[in-house]
């Protein structure tokens, strides 16, 4: 048998890094979910099912983790059609221009959330550029209350997430071969058929991760709807980490979070699953 | 599309159609971090675009309160030890990722990537947690070591392209010339990775300097990152002040932004 090779040694700061302080966290995480509440502690030691019977008996929650999804699943479906255009029009610059481009992608990626969120504030403003764009247009009469409304919420949402769809999809969209689509148009394909049976089915390995990484990070965004969505409507991270930080209820907030976490599991499958044809295709 | 018969036709509006749709995407995309640069220099005193005339007295207003300076100064220094770790860890597991082949090579990658995959929120639930158990809670390192978690893969990420570049060749070269491993490493190999080195300690710095949920959770007592002490000035107060924060926050990406296409080019790094 080989040895070995001892050079591996030098990964074990780094796995013990993850293993500690990430992979031990969130099992013990699992476990504190069906701790009892406790008196003096942040929780008991005895262990109990009733946090989760309390979050599938009352509707409540089920209406918060369903707002949590389905408002994830809308910013999804918003980035994909805002990023699909960018990558497109990314993937055919070249030289000082794709620079430019990569830069206009790369700057709002690596400035942080809240910052981001921010901007939204002022544009939103009651008589920020936003209303006085569109009422100098003539589309509203009156300025609109935008600040601490849903679809503020999503809107910021997917301006943070828009950077993580793009750039997977212009990797994808670089990849295609230039003369599949020249073939195809010689042979007589229109603009749109090339688009449905070439460029969209190869595309799709961005896509794919492009989608997971954004449902997943946006069922779980907490500072965009504690900054922007107001006191009225809560999601299902604000709802958790007020357990955790104002009420101290330690067991009741992490089977929140277990049962956030595995309903974006469930989701991703079915997404998995109903896509497996296209992820096919593109592979053939 | 009858016009279909001459290409010039066909394309022409539609062309003009997408390039007005990518105007007004990136339009879109910078709009938000325009603004806040627009708002920090004004001289009225809202928060406004356009400002109010132009001044630097929110810039002076912001270095004077020290709870944002604190909080400035609390997010530097985590974020250069976040990044001095980060990459001296981040290099040791790419030179170890190296010798991997095959199926071992992508779980590798995928577990180096991991805290970047899941959720914040969830890492730093569970992190509240263990710091708790192990009595660290409340204490700053605890939430520097949370903070290194977090921006390893960016570090990890960034080193191990650039040490997939290296041929083995060289390595191979060097050894049978009589090199040690520690001599090959420092002659050969890290001369040849520094700017991936580099811009993986950029983007460790700068993924430290945002971070917001983990900081949150894990904050000690007494002390506030920057965007914690920011999001309760705007909470509170919401001055201009917030503007000239958060463009020094801005200021800095454009920078690491910068950096990085001198170091490695920005089509390569992302």
């Amino acid at each position: 048998m080989r040895l070995p090779n001892p050079r591996l040694l030098l990964a074990i700061p780094a796995i013990a890094l993850i293993f500690v302080f990430m992979i031990l966290p969130i099992t013990n995480m699992a476990e504190m979910s069906f701790r009892t509440t406790g008196t003096k502690d942040p929780f008991g030691e005895d262990y109990t099912l009733a946090h989760y019977l309390r979050i599938f008996g009352d509707t409540y929650y089920w209406g918060v983790l369903l707002r949590s999804l389905l408002t994830a699943a809308t910013v999804t479906v918003l980035c994909l059609l805002v990023s699909y255009p960018i990558a497109w029009h990314m993937s055919k610059a070249k030289g000082m221009k794709a620079v430019f481009l990569y830069a206009c992608i790369a700057s709002p990626l690596m400035t942080g959330v809240l910052v981001r969120n921010f901007g939204w504030m002022i544009v939103a403003a009651l008589n920020g550029p936003l209303n006085e764009t569109l009422m100098a247009l003539g589309i509203i009469e009156r300025p609109l209350r935008l600040l601490f409304t849903q679809g503020l919420v999503i809107l910021a949402l997917v301006h943070v997430f828009v950077p993580f769809m793009v750039l997977p999809i212009n990797n994808a969209l670089r990849n295609i071969s230039p003369t599949l689509i020249e073939a195809s148009t010689a042979m007589g394909a229109t603009r749109r058929d090339v688009f449905r049976d070439i460029i969209l089915p190869l595309s799709f390995p961005g896509i794919y991760p492009g989608v997971i990484l954004v449902y997943v990070l946006a069922v779980a965004a907490f500072v965009t709807p504690a900054l922007l969505g107001g006191q009225m409507v809560s999601y299902m991270p604000t709802l958790i980490i007020g357990e955790l930080t104002g009420t101290f209820q330690w067991p009741f907030g992490s089977a929140l979070a277990i049962v956030l976490s595995l309903s974006t599991v469930v989701v991703v499958a079915i997404f998995t699953a109903l896509t497996a044809k296209l992820m096919e295709r593109s592979k053939a | 599309m009858s016009g279909a018969t001459s290409a010039f036709s066909h394309q022409g509006p539609v062309n003009i159609a997408f390039g007005a749709l990518i105007v007004l995407l990136y339009v879109f995309l910078m709009a938000p971090l325009v603004m806040i640069v627009g708002a920090s220099f004004t001289g009225g005193l809202l928060i406004d675009f356009p400002p109010q005339g132009l001044s630097l007295k929110w810039y002076f207003e912001f270095f004077e309160r020290r709870d944002l300076v604190d909080g400035l100064l609390m997010s530097l220094r985590i974020g250069a030890i976040t990044a001095v770790v980060t990459m001296t860890v981040a290099m040791m597991a790419a030179l170890a990722g190296q010798v991997l082949s095959g199926r071992l090579s992508g779980w590798f990658q995928l577990g180096m990537t991991l805290p970047l995959l899941v959720p914040e929120l969830l890492t730093a639930v569970g992190l509240l947690f263990f710091l708790y158990k192990i009595e660290l809670g409340k204490t700053v390192v605890g939430l520097q070591m949370g903070h290194i978690l977090m921006s390893f893969p960016y570090a990890y990420v960034s080193i191990a392209a650039a040490m997939r570049q290296v041929p083995a060749s060289l390595e191979e070269a060097s050894a049978s010339l009589g090199a040690t491993g520690w001599q090959t490493f420092r002659l050969v190999i890290l001369p040849l990775v520094m700017p991936g080195l580099a811009m993986g300690g950029i983007f460790a710095f700068i993924n430290s300097f945002d971070l917001y949920t983990i900081s949150l959770l894990l904050k000690p007592l007494g002390g506030n990152t920057l965007p914690l002490a920011l999001f309760d000035f705007l909470t509170y107060e919401f001055k201009p002040t917030a503007a000239a924060a958060a463009t020094l926050s801005i200021l800095l990406s454009i920078l690491g932004v910068a950096i990085v296409q001198k170091l490695v080019g920005l089509q390569r790094a992302f």
